[in-house]
C-alpha cells in the first residue's frame, strides 16, 4: 500500500515550510513557539469507507490530524477531499443515503459517529467555512454572534466582546467596526468570507474546516484570507481543502493527496512539494494532470 | 465519558431533555411531519365520506327499481310509451303545420287569416290524428292511478316499518306492537291491472284502425318539399303502427317477479337518460343528462378558452415587449381572482340578455342556433366558463413555453427562420404536452366550476337536442356540480335523492383526480423528453 | 407585381412569408387583448353599477347605510300620488303613522333594502378562521416536505395527494364538509364546519406556495447555521422561516382571494340565506363557533338567483357584487405588488 509509508511519517516533528510562505507571514504564526510544540494527533482518521448511496467516494482512507496546525487536502476534482472534510462535522449527515461502512473518526479519542454523540455539540466544537461565502442577511454584529445566542449568550457586554474579538481575529475589524449594523450581504465577496471565517471563530471551536474557502475570491482577497489563516493557526487546528496547490505549499503544514476516494500521500506539505514519495503526487504537483 | 473528561473543551456525549424516547427535534419535526400527512387524511376523508354518504344509493335504487316493477308501474309505462311516440307524432304535426302556414304567407302572399283557412282541411286531419289515441288515453290514466295506490300501499307499509323499528329502538316494544303493518300482496294487488289486457287489446286494435283510417285522408301538400315531409310523417306512422304487437307481447311476457339484477341499480345510474325528482310517479336518477350539459358547456368554454389562452400565452412568452409582459401577466392573474358567483351574476345581469339581443340581430341569422330565446343556456355559460380556463390555460402554457431551452430557439434562428417558423415549427411542438395538459388541467377547472353553470346553464334537466346540429349550444342544460348545488340543500338526509346527489359528487371526484393523472403523466413524459 | 430589386443582399422587404407573419402574430396579440378586454368589461361594468350603491353625492360620499345595515324587504307603492320606496323597518314606522297603506297595493322584494354588514362580517369571518387553519397546517407541511424529508415513497404518496388535491372541485369540498363536519361531527350549519372545509381546500394553494419560498431560500443559510452548532429547528426558526416568510405570506394572499371568493364549499357547510343576529350576538362563547353565518358570496347567490331583477333589486345586486368584487380584487392586488416587491428586494 502506497498510503502506509506517509502515514508513518507523520509522527516526526515538522517544521513550517518557510520558504513556501508568502513574504507577509506575520512573525506570530511563523514564531519558534509553532516550531518547539510536540505534534499532538487531534483528529485520528482510522480506515474509513464512505458511501454515497452505492457509490463509494472514500476508500479505505486514514490519517491524523494534528493539533494546532494547518492541514491541506489537494487533489484533483471528485477525489473525496471536500467529502472527508464534511465528514469531520457530519455535514454529511444533511445529504440523503450517506454512511460510513466501515472505520472511525475520533477527535480526541472520541468516535465522532458514535451513537450516543450530540451533533450539535460537535459542530460547536468543529467550526466550518463553506465555498461560497454564506453570510446570513443580518447584520455584521448579528452574524459573528448567531452562533453564541444559539447557546443562550444574550449578555450584551461579553456579546461585543466577541463580536470585536472575532472580527479582529478576521482581520475585517478595521474595515467593519464603524458599520456592525450593516447586512452582511453588503460587504465585498473577500470581506463576506472573511467574515463567515469570524462567525465560524466567535463559537470557539476547536477545529475550523475550510472547504475551499478562496475558490470565488480574487487575488487580493485570496491573499488576506491565506494571512488570516497563518494568524489564526496558533490558536486553532485548520483543516483546508484546495484546489490550488500555490496556496496548500502556501499555507498548510501539512499536506495530503487524495486521488480516486483514496489517500495518495500523506506528508509535511515541504516534502510533497519537493520530494513527493509517490508518481502520482508527483505527477499531479507538478501540474502534468488534475 | 473517559474520554470527555480528560478534554472538557471537548463535549460531545451532553444529553439533551427527552420526551418518550425523542428529543426536542425529534418532536418538532414530528409534529411538521404529521402536518404534513394531513393532505394524505383528507384526500381519503373525502374519499371516505362520498362513499359513506354515497354508498347506499345503489340499494335504495334498486328497491326503487324493485317497487316500480313491482307495483305495475312498469307494465303501465308500456302503454305510456305508446302513447308518448303518438304524442312525438302530433309534434311533428304541428311542426309541418308551422312550416305550411310560413310558406303560404311568405311564398303565396296571403293574410294570416286567409292562410289559416287554406289550412282548415290540414288542421282537420291532424286533429283526427290527434284523437284516434284517445281509447288509449282513458285506459292509461286508469292503469296509473290503479299503480299508483299500490306503490302509496307499499310506502306507507315500509313507513310504518320505519316507525316501529323506530319505536322498538327507543324501547317502547308496547307501542311498536300497536303499529298495524299490512303487507302488500303485489299477485292480488296486481290483478285487476293486469286483466286489463283484453281492454288493452281491443283499445289498441280501435287504435290502430283509426290511424290506418286517418292516414288515409292525408291531404296532399303545396310543394314538393312540404309533400316530402308528409310522405315522412306517413312513414313514420307506418313504423309506429308496426311497433303494437311487440308492445302486446311485452305486456303478455310481464312478469312482476322477474327479479332486478344488483347491476341494473348501477347501470340505470350511469345510462339513465332521465334524471327526475320528486314526482307522483316514478323517480329516475339517471346521470346522462347531467354529464352530457356539463361536457357540453366545458366543451363550449374549451373550444373558446384554448385557443385565446394558448394564443396569449404564446403572445406574450415569444412576441410581446417585456413592458407588455410587465403588463398582461398581473391582468390576468387579476381575471383569474373573479369570483365566479360574481361571473356567474355577470351572466345573469347582462351577459345573457347581451348575447340573446346579439342573436336576434337579422343579418347574423345565419348562425346555428340564431336567433334564440333561453336567456341562460349553454353557449352563455360556456363563455363565462371560457374567462374562468383562460387564466389557468394561460399560466401552465406561458410555464411550458418557458421551459423550452433557449438554444432550441437560438439555433433556430441562427438557421434563418423567421420568428413565426420558430415558434410553430420548434417551440409550440417542443412544449406541446406541456400545453396539452395545461388545457386538461383548464377542462377539470371548468367541469368543477359550480356557480357560473347554477347561474347561468339554465337548469333544464334534459339531454339536449342535438338533431339541431350546432343550435344546441342555445339550449339550456343542467350539471353535476349545478345540480348538487341546487338540490342539496332541499334533500332529506339519508333519502335515496340524498344518496344520488352525492354519487354525482363522487363522480365528479374521480373525474377530476382522472383529469389530473392524465395532466400529470403527459406533463411528467415531457420532461423526460427534454432532458 | 415585380418586386423592386433590392440594393443589396440583406435588404429587407416585405415578402408574403413576412406579411403573414405579421398577420398571424396581430392574431395572437388580439388573442391576449380580447382576453384582458372581456375582463375588463365585467370588471368595468360591475363597478359602474355598483358604485351608485356604494357611493352618495353628498358627505360622507359613501353610502354608510348599505355598509353597516342588515339586509331588509324593500316595500314599493304609491302614496298620494307619489311613488315610495321602502325599507321594512321605515315601511313600518310608516305604516303605524298611515295604518291606510295596508290597504294599497305594494310590491315588495326581499333583500332589496338595508345593506350587506352581516354578509360583510361573516365573509371577513370565514376568511380569517380558514386562513389560520390553513396557514398552520400548510406551512408545516411544507416545512416537513422541503426541510425534513428525505425522499421516499411516503414523501411521493404525500406529494400525489396534495397535487390531486388541488384539482378536486370545489362542490365536492363542500360536499365533504357537509358529510363530515355537519352530519357526521354534528356541528350543523356552522362557521366551524365553514373554516375546515375551506381549509382543507386551500390546503394545496399554501402548501405549495409555502414551499417554493422555502425552497428560495439559499442552501448555504442552513449549512452555515448547522456549522455553527444550531439545531435543526434553531436553523430552520432563525435562520429559514424568517426569510421564506414573507414569499409565504404573499402567495397565501392568493389563497385568501380563493377562500373569500367561493360558494359552493359554504353553500351547505356555512352560509345561511339569512340571520337577523350578528355572529358576536350569541349567548355563550361556545356558540360563535357553532352558529351559522351569511357571507358575500352566497348572498350574490341568493340576491341574484332568487329574486327578480328590475329597477328595485337592482341597487342591491350590483351593490353586493362591487363590494365583493373590490374586496377579493384588493386582496389580489396587494399578494400581486407584493411579490413583485419582494422579487426585488430578495436576492441572495
Amino acid at each position: 500500500m502506497v498510503t502506509t509509508a506517509p502515514i508513518l511519517m507523520d509522527t516526526r516533528p515538522v517544521a513550517p515550510a518557510s520558504t513556501f510562505r508568502p513574504t507577509t507571514t506575520t512573525p506570530a504564526a511563523a514564531g519558534p513557539g509553532a516550531q518547539a510544540a510536540p505534534a499532538e494527533t487531534l483528529i485520528d482518521i482510522d480506515h474509513v469507507d464512505f458511501f454515497y448511496g452505492a457509490t463509494q467516494a472514500l476508500h479505505d482512507v486514514s490519517l491524523r490530524i494534528e493539533n494546532r496546525k494547518v492541514t491541506a487536502f489537494i487533489g484533483p476534482s471528485g477525489c473525496g477531499k471536500s467529502t472527508l472534510l464534511r465528514c469531520l462535522n457530519r455535514m454529511n449527515d444533511l445529504i440523503d443515503g450517506t454512511r460510513i461502512a466501515k472505520g472511525s473518526i475520533r477527535i480526541r479519542g472520541v468516535d465522532i459517529h458514535q451513537h450516543d454523540v450530540d451533533v450539535i455539540e460537535l459542530r460547536k466544537q468543529v467550526g466550518m467555512v463553506f465555498q461560497k461565502s454564506n453570510p446570513f442577511p443580518k447584520s455584521i454584529y448579528e452574524n459573528i454572534t448567531y452562533g453564541l445566542r444559539l447557546q443562550g449568550v444574550n449578555n450584551k457586554a461579553r456579546l461585543d466582546e466577541v463580536v470585536e474579538k472575532s472580527l479582529r481575529g478576521a482581520a475585517l475589524w478595521d474595515e467593519v467596526k464603524d458599520r456592525l449594523d450593516a447586512s452582511g450581504l453588503g460587504l465585498s465577496g473577500g470581506q463576506q468570507q472573511r467574515l463567515c471565517i469570524a462567525r465560524a471563530i466567535a463559537v470557539e471551536p476547536e477545529v475550523i474546516l475550510m472547504d475551499e474557502p478562496c475558490s470565488a475570491l480574487d487575488p487580493v482577497a485570496t491573499a488576506k484570507v491565506e494571512e488570516l489563516i497563518q494568524e489564526l493557526r496558533t490558536r486553532f487546528t485548520i483543516v483546508i481543502v484546495t484546489h490550488n496547490m500555490q496556496q496548500a505549499a502556501r499555507c498548510s503544514d501539512k499536506t495530503a493527496f487524495f486521488y480516486m476516494g483514496k489517500l495518495i500521500e500523506y506528508a509535511d506539505t515541504r516534502d510533497i512539494f519537493t520530494k513527493p514519495a509517490n508518481a502520482q503526487t508527483e505527477a499531479y504537483v507538478s501540474g502534468r494532470f488534475g | 465519558m473517559e474520554a470527555t473528561r480528560a478534554n472538557p473543551h471537548f463535549l460531545v456525549n451532553r444529553s439533551r431533555v427527552r420526551l418518550f424516547g425523542l428529543s426536542f427535534d425529534d418532536c418538532i419535526r414530528v409534529f411538521f411531519g404529521g402536518n404534513a400527512v394531513v393532505s394524505i387524511i383528507v384526500l381519503g376523508l373525502i374519499t371516505f365520506f362520498l362513499f359513506r354518504e354515497g354508498s347506499g344509493f345503489f340499494g335504495q335504487n334498486r328497491q326503487n327499481l324493485i317497487v316500480y316493477r313491482q307495483a305495475g308501474l312498469e307494465y303501465v309505462d308500456f302503454i305510456r310509451a305508446q302513447q308518448d311516440d303518438h304524442t312525438a307524432l302530433t309534434r311533428y304535426l304541428s311542426d309541418l303545420r308551422l312550416r305550411q302556414f310560413t310558406y303560404a304567407t311568405e311564398h303565396a302572399p296571403m293574410s294570416v287569416a286567409a292562410a289559416n283557412a287554406s289550412l282548415a282541411r290540414f288542421d282537420d286531419f291532424a286533429g283526427q290524428f290527434g284523437d284516434t289515441v284517445e281509447p288509449l288515453r282513458t285506459l292509461v290514466s286508469d292503469l296509473t292511478e290503479q299503480a299508483s295506490a299500490i306503490k302509496t300501499k307499499f310506502t306507507v307499509m315500509e313507513d310504518k316499518k320505519e316507525e316501529r323499528r323506530q319505536l322498538l329502538d327507543e324501547g317502547r316494544a308496547g307501542d311498536a306492537a300497536k303499529v298495524v303493518i299490512t303487507p302488500v300482496d303485489f299477485a292480488a294487488e296486481l290483478k285487476p291491472i293486469l286483466g286489463t289486457l283484453p281492454a288493452y287489446r281491443a283499445a289498441s286494435a280501435e287504435f290502430a284502425q283509426g290511424l290506418e283510417r286517418v292516414l288515409a285522408t292525408a291531404p296532399t301538400l303545396p310543394t314538393p318539399e312540404l309533400q316530402a315531409r308528409m310522405d315522412r310523417f306517413k312513414l313514420h306512422t307506418r313504423d309506429y303502427l308496426a311497433g303494437f304487437p311487440a308492445v302486446t307481447t311485452q305486456l303478455e311476457a310481464w312478469d312482476y317477479t322477474k327479479p332486478v339484477p344488483a347491476s341494473q341499480a348501477f347501470t340505470s345510474f350511469i345510462f339513465g337518460r332521465e334524471w327526475l325528482t320528486a314526482s307522483f310517479w316514478q323517480d329516475w336518477y339517471g346521470v346522462i343528462p347531467l354529464v352530457v350539459g356539463s361536457l357540453m358547456v366545458s366543451l363550449v368554454a374549451l373550444l373558446l378558452a384554448v385557443p385565446l389562452g394558448v394564443g396569449a400565452a404564446v403572445y406574450v412568452n415569444q412576441i410581446a415587449t417585456p413592458a407588455e409582459q410587465k403588463f398582461i401577466k398581473p391582468c390576468i392573474e387579476f381575471i383569474s381572482a373573479i369570483p365566479s358567483v360574481v361571473l356567474g351574476f355577470f351572466g345573469i345581469a347582462i351577459l345573457g340578455q347581451a348575447l340573446r339581443a346579439l342573436s336576434q340581430v337579422s343579418w347574423l341569422s345565419w348562425v346555428p342556433g340564431f336567433p334564440y330565446s333561453e336567456r341562460l343556456n349553454i353557449l352563455t355559460a360556456g363563455c363565462l366558463l371560457a374567462l374562468i380556463a383562460v387564466p389557468t390555460i394561460f399560466t401552465l402554457a406561458e410555464d411550458a413555453l418557458n421551459n423550452v431551452p433557449r438554444a432550441f430557439k437560438e439555433a433556430s434562428f441562427a438557421l434563418g427562420a423567421t420568428r413565426l417558423q420558430t415558434v410553430i415549427k420548434i417551440i409550440v411542438p417542443a412544449s406541446l404536452s406541456g400545453i396539452i395538459s395545461a388545457v386538461l388541467l383548464g377542462l377539470g377547472r371548468v367541469i368543477g366550476e359550480t356557480m357560473v353553470v347554477l347561474l347561468c346553464a339554465g337548469n333544464r334537466i334534459a339531454i339536449p337536442d342535438f338533431t339541431a346540429g350546432l343550435a344546441v349550444i342555445t339550449q339550456p342544460v343542467h350539471t353535476m356540480t349545478g345540480i348538487i348545488a341546487q338540490e342539496m340543500g332541499e334533500v332529506v338526509q339519508g333519502s335515496i335523492h340524498y344518496r344520488a346527489l352525492f354519487v354525482v359528487g363522487m363522480l365528479l371526484f374521480f373525474l377530476s383526480l382522472g383529469i389530473n393523472y392524465v395532466a400529470q403523466r403527459i406533463v411528467r413524459r415531457y420532461r423526460i423528453s427534454i432532458g | 407585381m415585380s418586386t423592386p430589386t433590392p440594393s443589396h443582399v440583406f435588404q429587407a422587404n416585405l415578402t408574403p412569408a413576412r406579411r403573414r407573419e405579421s398577420l398571424i402574430f396581430g392574431l395572437f396579440g388580439g388573442a391576449t387583448y380580447l382576453v384582458l378586454l372581456c375582463g375588463a368589461l365585467v370588471f368595468g361594468t360591475i363597478i359602474f353599477k355598483g358604485a351608485g350603491t356604494v357611493f352618495q353625492a353628498k358627505a360622507p360620499f359613501i353610502n354608510t347605510s348599505f355598509l353597516l345595515d342588515a339586509p331588509e324587504s324593500l316595500h314599493v307603492f304609491q302614496f298620494e300620488g307619489k311613488k315610495m320606496e321602502l325599507g321594512d323597518r321605515a315601511f313600518r314606522l310608516f305604516q303605524a303613522e298611515h295604518p291606510e297603506v295596508a290597504k294599497l297595493k305594494q310590491e315588495s322584494y326581499i333583500y332589496s333594502a338595508g345593506g350587506i354588514f352581516p354578509c360583510i362580517v361573516g365573509t371577513l369571518l370565514l376568511v380569517v378562521g380558514s386562513m389560520t387553519i390553513a396557514l398552520t397546517l400548510g406551512v408545516s407541511a411544507a416545512i416537513y416536505l422541503n426541510e425534513y424529508a428525505r425522499d421516499g415513497m411516503f414523501i411521493r404518496f404525500i406529494r400525489l395527494a396534495i397535487l390531486n388535491l388541488a384539482g378536486v372541485p370545489s362542490i365536492v369540498f363542500g360536499l365533504f364538509g357537509f358529510g363530515m363536519f355537519v352530519i357526521f361531527f354534528g356541528w350543523n350549519v356552522s362557521l366551524i364546519a365553514g373554516w375546515f372545509t375551506l381549509a382543507f381546500m386551500v390546503l394545496p394553494v399554501v402548501i405549495t406556495a409555502s414551499e417554493e419560498s422555502l425552497k428560495a431560500v439559499p442552501k448555504g443559510f442552513r449549512e452555515g447555521s448547522l456549522a455553527l452548532g444550531a439545531t435543526k429547528w434553531q436553523t430552520i426558526r432563525k435562520n429559514v422561516l424568517p426569510y421564506a416568510l414573507p414569499g409565504i405570506l404573499t402567495s397565501s394572499i392568493l389563497g385568501i382571494a380563493r377562500v373569500a371568493g367561493e360558494t359552493a364549499p359554504i353553500m351547505f357547510t356555512a352560509a345561511y340565506v339569512v340571520r337577523d343576529k350578528l355572529p358576536w350576538q350569541v349567548d355563550k362563547f361556545s356558540d360563535f363557533f357553532f352558529q351559522g353565518v351569511m357571507a358575500l358570496p352566497y348572498h350574490i347567490y341568493v340576491v341574484s338567483s332568487k329574486i327578480p331583477q328590475n329597477e328595485y333589486t337592482e341597487r342591491v345586486q350590483y351593490g353586493t357584487a362591487f363590494v365583493f368584487l373590490v374586496l377579493v380584487a384588493m386582496i389580489a392586488t396587494t399578494s400581486i405588488i407584493l411579490r413583485n416587491h419582494l422579487r426585488n428586494r430578495y436576492k441572495w
